[in-house]
């Protein structure tokens, strides 16, 4: 009866309902002391702690330093340097990488086969190495070790000399750089009573292999396209320019977690002065870290808030090659399948591989077709707005009566129509994008029912509308800088919306300031409508693809080195007896 | 802060060149059909003579003094309190075209293409888009003019080809139009007094020395009054100069008879991307060279915060006039009659007093 009373006195009366929240990240302990009391500096904090905050992670990363070369090491307790005594060192390692918490990290402790043995342990972070290299490294170091050195101060590099087999092995003292090797794929050997470790490259994580080009696909010419390897890019590279004028600089990036950005360029024809410029830009970010040549790109160009993209970005090697060829600079990033290659035009952006590596006419043919279609990107719904709300004389009168016919059911304003189709073709785009590709098909099928048939059908756009919006989607994949053809899809729509306010004045305005804004525009000092604003020695190869054999001069606006390609007949053939050719340098 | 900028002589020449034709798109090839008749190509002739000689003028203003415009030198040789003067007249004349440019242009729009839009709406349009050009500056402005020019040379062949069905010879008879004096004195006089040779006095510091100024205006006319010369022959031998003389925006008409098939009729309002193109570099640069001119007379280092008051003063300058025939009667004032004084007048001053007092110099020193 009590319980009766209880049950039914819990239905009645109000219960503070049991707190369902499990986990709250509070503030925590360092911002809270930093709020108390601002301008102080917060306490020392123990190493190990929970949660993740910004301020927590730079204390620990301080206490990190701490660990690796600030006083109180467990090598040389004084400057971080590796210690004759091996247990030092172990006890070092296993406090920066916080063993046994962090479980990547292996220590191998072993005996290197010598007589007498010799004391030794590895360490390396598992899944980053390759086994087999690692297995070769131990079977070499434990089971065929001959004579070494007794010295201690020796040991090491005598290790290095008789017994590694690593092709790449370095010596190094200071924990900052074992550590930072390590992380990057290496395996640091420590031996007792050496004062040095040794740092064998055994980098062998997984990646991808080399792959057909995903997103600048070409019928003829090679097809690789980069990986996220840095190492493979800068070879893919190697292998089409096999030259030793090829320099490859590393510089690292990211304060945090460090990136290698290679900068390669020819050196015997990049203007150095570009070089310098490339390399003070990227040596100067001061960031966490970076994963990404989009994310680098956008800390290196020279105007942020244009939507003109300054840089080039593309993931064919054959591109870069012929890009470094005349005089531009590369940057790759590794884990990044992307290069960036600077200075960068509009110009250079509006082409392909492919119209070099087809006959001089089919190349000039296809500039011509994609230059048409960058305009009908660009300008088609605003220009058909523009006709259609102010200019209705212009439109032949078939045409418009067939036009006002097939409007005539349509509820919307015509700029509320281009606008949904519009909206409409960017939602199919982006959602083909991001579906799983398993149901990808489906996308294809729903996005031609929403846009085309069923959209006409139920009166809601005209059939008009719906082509030319086909037409402007068409046109902007023919742009082939992916980035381009966002801004191309970005400017369309201000056109559009002063078409639909001004008409054709509207749609002058629109260009009268894009002129104006991209004139002014400059990648790495050079104008962004080089060679045409201003006007420099185009190459023969802006829009028009002349001959390959009358290419004979590299791009003027890039201040190369030797600006001259080719004598003044390339093909050695076609020379009459006695004629020489000449280089075709001038004076 | 302009002499850092330096363009090449291609797209000097090419910038002058598009504000000189601006006036072509506007009723201005009428006044010189009303004033010559038939021969009003024989004017604009004349005219290109007494342009090239207007540049001549200025060279020897400039040539002396390399590396200062036009304003250091009024400054220099007139004294601070006239060359003040002088120099606020001349940026009072650019404040002024700009003012009037702005005014005819945006009543063209509405006359060809934009009938319901209020006037303020053009006039913001063509003042905004001013100050921007002027802001970003006058690089930016060359580039842009040299990198449309084959668009806007191209559209005008289109355009005087398009209408070649029309055309008679026989209408170019008499030769002579409406006799000698009104051909070569009075039309040559109002065709010859043009705004560009003043401007490039005062961005001379972009180009590369004063020898390049002489090069550039001359050819700049050359092309400029090209346009309008051709422009004037295929007016009257389409239309017959007594109708031709009829038609406020002759351009605009010329435009509007391309018929060349059922399809392709009616293609005017394509023309209004070019000229009205045309008319926001001519109503930029002129904002531009106001400014300029202001900050040279000052002293100034910079010329943009100038840029803000002064649209706005050309932009009340631009609403004064009452309707269109007000504007144009303004601008026909001011381009044939006010604009020898500016233009030549005071130059030929500056240039004399320079003179006396180079020859005095050295007798005052010895």
């Amino acid at each position: 009866m009590k319980n009766l009373i209880k049950q039914v006195l819990r239905v009645l009366t109000y219960q503070e309902p049991p707190s369902r929240e499990g986990f709250i990240l509070k503030e925590n302990y360092f911002d809270k002391k930093m709020a108390d009391s601002p301008g102080k500096q917060p306490q020392s904090q123990e190493q190990g702690g929970q949660d993740g905050s910004a301020v927590q992670g730079r204390r620990r990363a301080r206490s990190l330093r701490r660990a690796v070369v600030g006083p109180g090491n467990a090598g040389d307790s004084d400057t971080g340097k590796v210690s004759t005594i091996l247990d030092r060192n172990r006890a070092a390692i296993e406090k920066i990488y916080g063993l046994p918490v962090n479980r990547d990290i292996v220590i191998r402790d072993y005996t290197i086969g010598t007589e007498p043995p010799v004391k030794s342990f590895l360490v390396y972070i598992d899944g980053m190495v390759s086994r087999a290299d690692l297995n070769f490294l131990m079977q070499s170091l434990m089971l065929e070790a001959g004579e070494i050195s007794r010295d201690p101060s020796a040991s090491a590099s005598a290790v290095l000399q008789r017994l590694l087999p690593g092709s790449q092995a370095r010596v190094l003292d200071s924990f900052k750089d074992i550590v930072e090797s390590v992380n990057y794929g290496d395996t640091a050997i420590f031996i007792q009573g050496s004062p040095k470790a040794l740092v064998v490259e055994t980098k062998g994580w997984e990646h991808r292999p080399v792959e057909k080009p995903r997103n600048e696909q070409t019928i003829s010419g090679p097809q690789e396209s980069f990986i996220e390897n840095l190492r493979a890019n800068t070879a893919l590279l190697r292998k089409i320019i096999r030259s030793e004028k090829l320099y490859t600089e590393m510089i690292g990036v990211g304060k945090r977690f460090r990136s290698d950005v290679a900068v390669m360029y020819m050196v015997d024809l990049a203007d150095p002065e570009l070089v310098k410029e490339v390399k003070r830009r990227v040596s100067s970010i001061e960031v966490d870290f970076i994963t990404d040549t989009g994310m680098l790109e956008q800390y290196i160009e020279d105007s942020p808030y244009s939507l003109n993209p300054q840089t080039h970005y593309t993931e064919r090697p054959d591109r870069v090659a012929s890009y470094l060829a005349e005089g531009k600079v590369a940057i790759i990033l590794s884990g990044s399948p992307y290069a960036l290659v600077v200075p960068a035009t509009m110009y250079s952006q509006l082409h392909t591989g492919e119209e070099t590596y087809l006959r001089w006419q089919y190349g000039t043919f296809l500039r011509y077709t994609r230059t048409f279609s960058f305009y009908l990107a660009l300008l088609l719904p605003g220009l058909y707005l523009a006709a259609v709300l102010y200019h209705q004389e212009m439109i032949p009168t078939d045409l418009l009566l067939a036009i006002a016919g097939n409007r005539e059911q349509v509820p919307f304003p015509t700029v509320v129509e281009m606008l949904m189709m519009e909206f409409s073709f960017e939602l199919v785009r982006e959602a083909g994008l991001r579906i799983p590709s398993i149901i990808g098909s489906t996308i294809g099928i729903v996005g031609a029912l929403i846009l085309g048939q069923a959209a006409v059908q139920a009166n809601l756009v005209s059939p008009v509308v719906v082509i030319l919006v086909a037409v402007t989607g068409l046109a902007s994949f023919s742009i082939p800088s992916y980035s381009l053809a966002f801004a191309v899809r970005t400017y369309r729509f201000f056109y559009l919306i002063m078409g639909a306010v001004l008409g054709f004045y509207g749609i002058t305005i629109a260009l009268f300031i894009q002129i104006m804004l991209t004139t002014s525009l400059k990648s790495f000092g050079v104008p962004y409508l080089s060679p045409t604003g201003p006007r420099t020695y185009p190459g023969g190869d802006v829009v028009n693809r002349l001959p390959i054999f009358m290419q004979r001069r590299r791009p003027d606006y890039i201040n190369p080195q030797d600006n001259i390609r080719a004598p003044e007949e390339p093909r050695g053939w076609v020379k009459s007896d006695g004629e020489g050719g000449g280089d075709g340098r001038q004076n | 802060m302009d002499g850092k900028i330096k363009f090449g002589m291609a797209e000097a020449v090419v910038l002058l060149t598009m504000s000189n034709m601006a006036r072509i798109f506007l009723s201005f090839p009428r006044a010189l059909l009303e004033m010559s008749g038939p021969a009003a190509w024989l004017s604009s002739i004349t005219g290109m003579g007494l342009a090239v000689l207007q540049a001549y003028l200025f060279y020897h203003i400039l040539k002396p003094s390399p590396g200062q415009n036009i304003v250091d030198i009024a400054n220099k040789s007139l004294g601070n309190i006239a060359g003040t003067i002088f120099n606020i007249i001349f940026a009072s004349f650019f404040l002024a075209v700009a003012a009037l440019f702005t005014r005819t242009f945006s009543e063209a729009l509405i006359i060809t293409a934009l009938p319901s839009t209020p006037i303020s709406v053009l006039l913001t349009g063509f003042i905004m888009l001013a100050v921007l050009g002027s802001y970003i500056g006058l690089e930016a402005m060359a580039r842009s003019a040299r990198l449309t020019y084959p668009f806007v040379l191209s559209g005008i062949a289109l355009l005087l080809l398009g209408v070649s069905p029309k055309w008679d010879l026989q209408q170019l008879f008499p030769i002579l139009g409406n006799g000698p004096v009104n051909v070569f004195a009075m039309g040559g006089l109002i065709s010859g007094a043009v705004t560009e040779i003043l401007l490039a006095a005062v961005i001379v510091k972009s180009f590369h020395g004063p020898e390049m100024f002489l090069k550039i205006t001359s050819r700049a006319m050359l092309m400029g009054f090209t346009y309008l010369t051709v422009l004037s022959i295929v007016l009257v031998i389409t239309h017959g100069w007594n109708t031709a003389q009829e038609n406020t925006l002759p351009f605009y008409n010329l435009a509007r008879l391309i018929y060349l098939g059922r399809f392709f009729q009616r293609t005017e309002s394509i023309f209004i991307i070019i000229w009205g193109f045309i008319g926001m570099i001519k109503v930029a640069l002129t904002l531009y060279a106001a400014a300029q001119t202001l900050a040279g007379t000052f002293r100034l280092t910079d010329y943009r915060p100038l840029l803000w008051p002064l649209a706005l003063i050309a932009y009340a300058g631009s609403i004064i006039p009452h309707d269109m025939p007000s504007a144009l009667r303004l601008e026909s004032m001011l381009i044939r009659e006010v604009a020898w004084l500016p233009t030549v007048a005071l130059p030929l001053v500056i240039l004399l007093v320079s003179r006396i007092r180079k020859r005095s110099g050295p007798n005052e020193s010895g």
